[in-house]
């Protein structure tokens, strides 16, 4: 602990204190009545307007992951790293097309979780457990990504980063995912809420500040991307490539385009298919709220924007570009650029920004995670009789073991590429795409048929990625892959494998007429505003009536 | 729950209101809804043709073209989409009395 800065240390200690305390304190925030029903824990209410909403989505959206590995990958290899302004941007208008069916479905049949909508729309409890457990299963590598984040910060403090055993390296990960797991126990879905917006604060405030300041630091936007041209165009002695490309290449010159578009297309797509993300839609109050929030969400892209640009400036920033090389982790490439830029008690700022900027989505995936676990899993094979309080008590102690995993994930397994970790939830979770957003428009996709397809991207998908090697590593190298001479992303081909399965098989099924289940959802629901007009009331009594 | 409707459009209980938009809003308002599309596909399509935007030059300040292009895109999508939103509103049939109620009390979902 000898080089720890003292300054740095104590304003970071001092704003997870403040931001533990709140994440407490909101347990009373916005009471309601009987707290013990899971929309309340797991779901907030379901009652925040534009501006909470706003706030709750971009700290869930924009992660540690955006703070750390976007420009680190820039930093590696240059324009490729863009492809996450370009998959900001595309998310939007994606969302707003199929996002507000979801949110209105869910509300009239009161629908917690995806795998809730899928498995009312088939009347299929093994696609709900399938969609769960995809659900799950990519949102852990995605929590273990905000601790991989912690720890790049943790690690430029000087934080026990001399210590070569793992349980003491990462004590001070270990005392802020614990209180993390705690608060989060206590106030469910309003402690990220509610810590969401000092971490905006926070965030804005240093970005805005380096993007202008830092700049004048280094001789100019002119010098920066200048230098990262340079450094991009200069031969690896080791690959004996270039490092990187400074403008995404065509296909003549080893076509990064269209790596760049299928990798940006599939992550867009992936984004609003991860139940924290549908978790922090689903808590709005109407579904004006979440089409106002998809025009208004891309400002944060703008500040993802400038945070990939961290990655050329500590290229341009020789000092910061040899440290990153001396300890061998890109990871480290903005923390390294903040500390050398900024006077102490600014660098606290920021750094205390990028940790808090992980518990919020961190508390969001694990409540999520969670909410899978004891609406699919428990209470649909276990105990169907379950109560509201016993599920919300369910759900509580699984966002406990949800997060103790993710923390064995990050402290076990290599992060060289935290970036491919997530992109390897990535490939998953895409995999729920058909009988998600399809099924908010059609009910044409036989449900046995979607299982296959799911279970065909699935597969292809984890051995395609474990497959791809590089010249440093053997397994699970990329998320990319060599597909007919281009460079795609797998989860894309997977998803296309997948459709190809599903319909198929669907034409077979229902040539021989297999049971296609029962549809619980109306045409109506997927429109109805239950805040605006009591659409809700006659949809049900249409049900029972019989 | 006992019996799902195989058919909703049949038998519908008398004392239910009638659907809530009786023709297609889309068939109702051709144009509206053309501009919505167009607005919501113009701004996936305009990131996703990569080529269009991957080139250094025209420079605009110290900015290579592809950076500033995307930078610029942003503030675009977000305007672009609220345009969308604002036209879907009225896609809406005539209904005045929506406007007022927006704060109404949430009924809690079907049960």
């Amino acid at each position: 602990m000898s080089n720890v800065n003292a300054v740095v240390f104590t304003i970071v200690v001092v704003l997870f204190v403040i931001v533990a305390l709140i994440g407490f304190a909101a347990s009373r925030w916005r009471k309601a009545d009987d707290m013990m029903l899971l929309s309340e824990w797991g779901l907030g209410g379901r009652g925040f307007g534009t501006f909470i909403g706003w706030f709750l989505l971009g700290g869930d959206l924009y992660t540690a992951y955006t703070f750390i590995a976007v420009p680190a990958l820039v930093f590696a290899s240059g324009a490729i790293g863009f492809y996450a302004v370009s998959y900001t941007i595309m998310v939007f208008p994606i969302a707003f097309i199929f996002l507000p069916r979801l949110w209105s479905i869910s509300r009239v049949h009161n629908y917690i979780t995806p795998a809730d909508f899928i498995r009312g729309r088939y009347g299929s409890r093994g696609l709900g457990l399938a969609s769960a457990f995809t659900g799950i299963l990519s949102l852990m590598p995605y929590i273990a990504l905000q601790l991989v984040g912690i720890q790049a910060v943790l690690t430029v403090m000087g934080v026990a980063a001399n210590s070569t055993n793992t349980y003491v390296k990462d004590t001070p990960l270990f005392v802020a995912f614990v209180v993390l797991a705690i608060y989060t126990y206590v106030s469910g879905l309003r402690a990220p809420a509610a810590i969401s917006f000092i971490k905006d604060t926070l965030i804005y405030v240093f970005v805005l500040v380096a993007v202008f300041y830092i700049p004048t630091r280094l001789g100019g936007w002119s010098h920066i991307f200048g230098a990262a041209q340079t450094h991009m165009a200069a031969i690896n002695p080791a690959t004996k490539k270039p490092n990187g490309a400074f403008i995404p290449t065509p296909h003549a010159l080893g076509s990064t385009q269209f790596d760049f578009a299928s990798l940006a297309f599939g992550s867009a797509v992936a984004l609003f298919l991860y139940p924290h993300t549908i978790t922090g839609a689903l808590a709005t109050k109407s579904r004006n709220v979440v089409k106002r929030n998809m025009a208004l969400l891309p400002a944060y892209s703008v500040l993802l924007a400038c945070i990939a640009l961290f990655g050329y400036m500590a290229i341009a920033d020789k000092t910061t570009a040899a440290e990153v090389k001396k300890a061998g982790n890109t990871q480290l490439a903005v923390p390294y650029l903040l500390q050398h830029m900024f006077p102490s008690w600014f660098t606290g700022i920021a750094f205390a920004g990028i940790i808090i900027g992980a518990l919020v989505p961190a508390a969001i995936m694990a409540i999520a995670a969670a909410n899978l676990f004891t609406r699919n899993i428990f209470k649909e094979f276990f105990k169907p009789d379950a109560s509201p309080r016993l599920e919300t008590r369910v759900s509580q102690w699984a966002s406990l073991v949800v997060k103790f995993g993710a923390l064995a994930f990050a402290v076990w397994l290599p992060h060289t590429f935290a970036i491919n970790l997530q992109l390897l939830g990535g490939v998953w979770i895409l995999q729920i795409f058909l009988m998600l957003v399809f099924g908010l428009y059609t009910r044409w996709f036989h449900r046995w048929a979607l299982m296959a397809g799911w279970a065909t991207g699935m597969i292809y998908g984890t051995i395609a990625a474990y497959n791809v090697h590089s010249d440093t590593s053997s397994h699970w190298a990329s998320s990319s892959d060599i597909v007919f001479g281009h460079t795609v992303y797998i989860g894309f081909t997977a998803l296309i494998l997948n459709i190809v399965v599903s319909v198929v098989l669907t034409l077979v099924f229902k040539a021989a007429r297999l049971p296609a289940g029962t549809d619980e959802t109306l045409p109506h629901q997927y429109t109805a505003d239950p805040a605006e007009a009591p659409v809700a009331a006659p949809a049900g009594v249409g049900v029972v009536s019989d | 729950m006992t019996e799902p409707p195989a058919n909703p459009s049949a038998a519908r209980d008398p004392l239910d209101p009638p659907p809530a938009r009786p023709e297609n809003p889309i068939a109702a308002h051709p144009v509206t809804s053309a501009a919505i599309g167009v607005l919501v596909l113009a701004a996936i399509l305009c990131t996703l043709i990569v080529p269009i935007y991957a080139r250094e030059t025209p420079k605009v300040g110290d900015f290579p073209f592809f950076y500033f292009y995307l930078l610029i895109y942003m503030p675009a999508t977000a305007l672009a989409l609220w345009i969308a939103m604002l036209l879907q509103r009225r896609l809406k049939p005539r209904n005045p009395a929506e406007t007022g109620t927006a704060d109404g009390p949430v009924p809690g979902g079907a049960r």
